[in-house]
């Protein structure tokens, strides 16, 4: 503590010499002049001393007959005198202190964790058309708002927190991973029909509830209605009283056909890289960006791969400065021909991965007739396939009119 | 002892007196200080003020005896 007071008021390192040491030192101490530090070294002596007390010194030296000189200036005076001196150092260091303190206010870099649905650019997008982006002002974005926003706007979010890390914002969702209920209340009162979503013949059916329409071997158009969501209830004389609406659910299989053709060049371009890369250090801030090439790229054909890395700070202060090196590989092309192996073996494997697309879907095939047609060119696949796929969708039933008046037009609910 | 030099030593590597009237002489070997009635000499080694006011002083170094004149 004492240091400190005596660094911020400044001393002075003086050595004194002369008659009389001791008696000098008795009249600063009777002047209330500040010394410490006092050192014996046989023909002088050293001290500290304050710098009030180094001005008052002058006539106590005359008065015992010493003499003093300065060994050195320490302290806060002395230092922002040095730094006087040196003024462009001085505004500098201001300059960039108060770079660093603007710099902090703004936000450098956005991060999102926890979305698996959701995109990190569709949540991006959100983010810009609620103001919050790169180079926004810290002070500008409500956190509990932008937190609230989000799990208003996006039904799938449960769960957020959005929090400050140095100038980067990390938002951070859960994401709902339960599957999402049908809103049953709004089914009852209005009831769901389940249509064909594709034109076929019906091979399986299995009515959980509501009334089906088809059975099985029957031909279906698109669109066509096969379970309806409309009941009937009957009055004694076998006329419709009135409707209950139910939400359709049954297993209907729906067969048709599908012709699919797949077409394959005997010839084709081999790439192959030379080996000559050429690599180009690229230096950008925002959206603007040097490369350091004077020369054009010498390749006829080449690939462009570039690498950048964001400035970074301490832990989390990110800068909109970025820095890296474009990659430029030279290759050539090639023409070849494939061989009948390999051209069978490109179309199976083609065919296999639209089987194994229809799979994933739920198709099934049921048939398949493959032929291929072979020339010098081109070979074409034409595959003649029967599938079988639960092509339904659930629509709202039309609501049939209710009422003794409308019992005519009625009787279209018959079961079975 | 009213204006009495007060001397507290604690090991034999500081001395703190208060009440003294002035000093009479300062080397590494000793410091004598004028006391009331006495001259006090510390006598020692590598010898130095740390600081001194009107009042009191400090005294490091290693300390041999401590005789009064």
């Amino acid at each position: 503590m004492l240091h400190w007071i005596q660094y911020l008021r400044g001393y002075v390192a003086i050595k004194v010499w002369g008659y009389s040491v001791e008696r000098l030192l008795n009249l600063c101490g009777n002047h209330d002049v500040l010394v410490w530090n006092i050192e014996d070294h046989g023909d002088y002596h050293t001290m500290h001393i304050s710098i009030p007390g180094f001005f008052a010194l002058k006539p106590l030296l005359k008065k015992t007959g010493t003499r003093a000189a300065v060994l050195g200036k320490y302290g806060l005076p002395f230092f922002v005198a040095k730094m006087w001196k040196r003024k462009i150092f001085v505004a500098g260091l201001l300059c960039c202190i108060l770079f660093w303190s603007l710099a902090s206010c703004f936000i450098w870099d956005i991060r999102i964790e926890g979305n698996f649905a959701l995109t990190e650019d569709v949540l991006l997008d959100y983010l810009e058309t609620q103001g919050v982006h790169t180079a926004m002002k810290k002070s500008e974005l409500d956190i509990e708002k932008l937190e609230h926003a989000l799990r208003e706007d996006y039904d799938l979010i449960t769960w957020t927190s959005v929090q400050m890390q140095g100038t980067a914002l990390l938002v951070r969702i859960k994401e709902n991973d339960m599957p999402a209920y049908d809103n049953g209340g709004e089914t009852k009162t209005k009831g769901m029909d389940l249509v064909a979503e594709k034109a076929g013949v019906v091979t399986y059916i299995i009515t959980r509830s509501g009334v089906p329409f088809v059975s099985c071997g029957d031909s279906v158009e698109k669109g066509d209605v096969l379970v309806s969501g409309a009941v009937p209830v009957y009055n004694e004389d076998t006329t419709v009283r009135r409707y209950q609406y139910v939400e359709a659910d049954a297993d209907i299989i729906l067969r048709y056909a599908r012709n699919l053709s797949l077409e394959e060049s005997v010839s084709y371009d081999e790439k192959r890289y030379t080996g000559r890369i050429i690599e180009i250090p690229v230096l950008g801030a925002g959206e603007k960006e040097i490369s350091f090439r004077l020369f054009d790229i010498p390749y006829a054909f080449y690939d462009t791969s570039e690498e950048k890395k964001q400035v970074q700070l301490l832990d989390h202060l990110y800068l909109p400065v970025y820095y890296g090196k474009k990659t430029v590989q030279e290759y050539e092309i090639t023409q070849k021909k494939h061989t009948d192996e390999e051209m069978e073996e490109l179309l199976q494997e083609r065919f296999r991965k639209i089987i194994s697309t229809l799979e994933e879907k739920g198709v099934q095939i049921a048939k398949k007739d493959v032929t291929i047609k072979k020339n010098d060119e081109k070979w074409v696949m034409h595959a003649h396939m029967q599938l079988e796929e639960s092509a339904l969708k659930t629509v709202p039933t039309d609501v049939e009119p209710v009422g003794e008046a409308k019992e005519e037009t009625e009787n279209t609910g018959t079961e079975e | 002892m009213l204006g009495a030099a007060i001397v507290t030593i604690t090991g034999n590597r500081e001395a703190f007196i208060e009440n003294y009237k002035g000093i009479l002489e300062y080397t590494t070997e000793s410091i004598v200080l004028q006391g009331k009635n006495a001259k006090i000499c510390f006598e020692g080694s590598s010898l130095s003020i740390d600081y001194y006011t009107n009042e009191d002083m400090k005294i490091s170094g290693k300390i041999d005896s401590l005789r009064y004149i």
